[in-house]
């Protein structure tokens, strides 16, 4: 409830933004007294909002800080589902815990799980995802897709075009999926997508996508041993990018996509994958942990599995790391 | 809850797309065999070191066919109504009594969560349904594989790293 008022509350003062609300007329849209409007914009400056109040005038908001709380989310929101509950928290181990245990919990789809920062961040296999506060989105979306398991794979390939066209919408850069799902701008890593999955036998229980994405993080802030594979969306646009918005158009792309494929299937996001890759009818080399294989990147088969030509033949791969040669 | 039709085509589907010869399943009352008579290459999914190439069987040309440097399970008599051997597990003895925790899905397995951490679960290990026992990857989706049973890891059928078949048996537990 307290939540929900906030949630108006702020969408509110961004609406008449730069120009005053009257308390009176918060209190009727909000329907709370003027006390507990008060109370609800002294949260707000807590957490970092400059909101001037002037008698007679009413409140102004004169800072937004850059945060992805559920509040700034919503206020740009048009999903039905995705994003529609969200668990928030500064500072978070790994978003892909708290939603595991949210999802055992018994979490709807499209629950979202978001942090300013991540201190144990991960990728495939343990491997680190460097976090830092305030400069990315690092969030994790549970699903519980009504598909067999055994075509739950699908999923990653259908979340990879759903962010790139979310990032591609707010930013304007120009997208790259490697197979199977990361996202690079100019060949550099700028987000990378983690899907685990609970189900026995061929159901599924759930399955979560965790995503991370390096919006504003500056240059010099980088690892040395990161600069020359990874960017950020700054970086490369040269300025900033409000990432509660950034958010909002990802949720809304990932849900389109999703709902067509539960309505028509795997073949169109398989075309479409094909399209925006960069690596079909290229020669590649794919490090897979049954050996190095190169050739020439076919196509994907009707699971998403990596058809590479080779010299003795065609080969599917299921798990690579994947480069242009 | 029976098998309804399309989740039998779907079995299908899956076993011709695989190196499974033949499949059985039993689910509330329905009972399905699938067995393929056609002269295929048999292909052995056992640890194969030498050959880092998984052969795909779909759309594909024929002549690319298995790989196995491995002794190959020796291809049995289709006719025989005894449960056919499953690939890569050697002893025959006890096994009727062992659970199998099978892969539900074509893919890499993965005894550790990371490279350098311990391995989920050991030969002699004690796990109940909630344990997590290995992970498959495909596509970069991580399934964490449970042993849905209570008992002890008797044997780690496949090697860390290797690709698994949909319906392959990845661990043999007696259970308690």
């Amino acid at each position: 409830m307290g939540q929900n008022i906030r949630d108006r509350l702020l969408s509110l003062l961004i609406q008449y933004q730069p120009q005053f609300v009257s308390g009176e007329e918060i209190s009727r849209e909000l329907g709370c007294s003027r006390a507990a409007v008060w109370k609800h914009i002294e949260e707000l400056r807590q957490e970092g909002y400059e909101i001037e109040a002037r008698p007679r005038s009413g409140y102004r908001l004169l800072y937004r800080p850059d945060r992805v709380a559920p509040e700034e989310i919503a206020y740009h929101l048009h999903t039905k589902k995705f994003g529609r509950e969200i668990r928030y928290q500064e500072v978070v181990a790994s978003t892909q815990i708290l939603a595991h245990q949210w999802a055992r919990e018994g979490a709807v789809e499209g629950s979202l799980v978001v942090a300013e920062e991540q201190t144990e961040g991960r990728g495939r296999l343990g491997r680190s995802w460097y976090s830092p506060p305030r400069s990315g989105v690092w969030m994790s979306l549970i699903l519980r897709p009504p598909i067999l398991l055994t075509e739950a794979s699908h999923l990653t390939l259908l979340a990879s075009l759903g962010v790139k066209q979310g990032i591609e919408r707010v930013t304007g850069l120009p997208i790259q999926i490697k197979w199977p799902n990361d996202l690079l701008v100019h060949g550099k890593k700028i987000c990378g997508i983690l899907t685990e999955l609970r189900g026995e036998q061929d159901q599924i229980h759930y399955v979560i996508l965790g995503m991370g994405i390096n919006v504003n993080t500056p240059e010099k802030n980088w690892p040395e041993e990161l600069r020359a594979i990874a960017t950020s969306l700054a970086i490369e646009l040269g300025g900033p990018v409000h990432r509660a918005s950034l958010i909002a158009a990802i949720l809304e792309e990932l849900e389109e996509v999703y709902d067509h494929y539960l309505q028509s299937g795997f073949s169109k996001i398989k075309a479409k994958w094909e399209q925006s890759s960069g690596i079909i009818g290229k020669q590649i080399v794919a490090r897979t942990p049954q050996g190095v294989i190169t050739g020439i990147a076919e196509h994907l088969n009707d699971q998403g599995a990596l058809i590479i030509r080779t010299d003795r033949g065609l080969v599917s791969v299921h798990s690579a790391d994947v480069s242009l040669k | 809850m029976s098998l309804k039709m399309h989740e039998i085509r779907e079995l299908i589907r899956l076993v011709d797309e695989s190196q499974i010869e033949e499949f059985e399943i039993d689910k509330e009352g329905t009972k399905v065999v699938i067995k393929k008579t056609s002269g295929r290459a048999q292909i052995a999914t056992a640890p194969v070191q030498e050959t880092p190439l998984a052969v795909s069987t779909q759309s594909v040309a024929p002549s690319v066919s298995a790989v196995a440097t491995t002794p190959a399970v020796q291809p049995t008599a289709i006719a025989e109504p005894a449960p056919a051997p499953t690939p890569a597990s050697p002893a025959v003895e006890d096994e009727a009594n062992l659970h199998k925790i099978v892969s539900p899905m074509v893919g890499t397995f993965y005894r550790a969560p990371a490279p350098d951490a311990d391995p989920y679960v050991k030969e002699g290990d004690v796990v109940d349904e909630k344990t997590i026992v290995c992970i498959v990857e495909a596509m970069k989706l991580m399934n964490e594989i449970e042993a849905e049973v209570r008992g002890t890891i008797v044997k780690v059928l496949v090697e860390n790293g290797q690709l698994v078949e949909y319906g392959q048996p990845l661990f043999l537990v007696k259970t308690s």
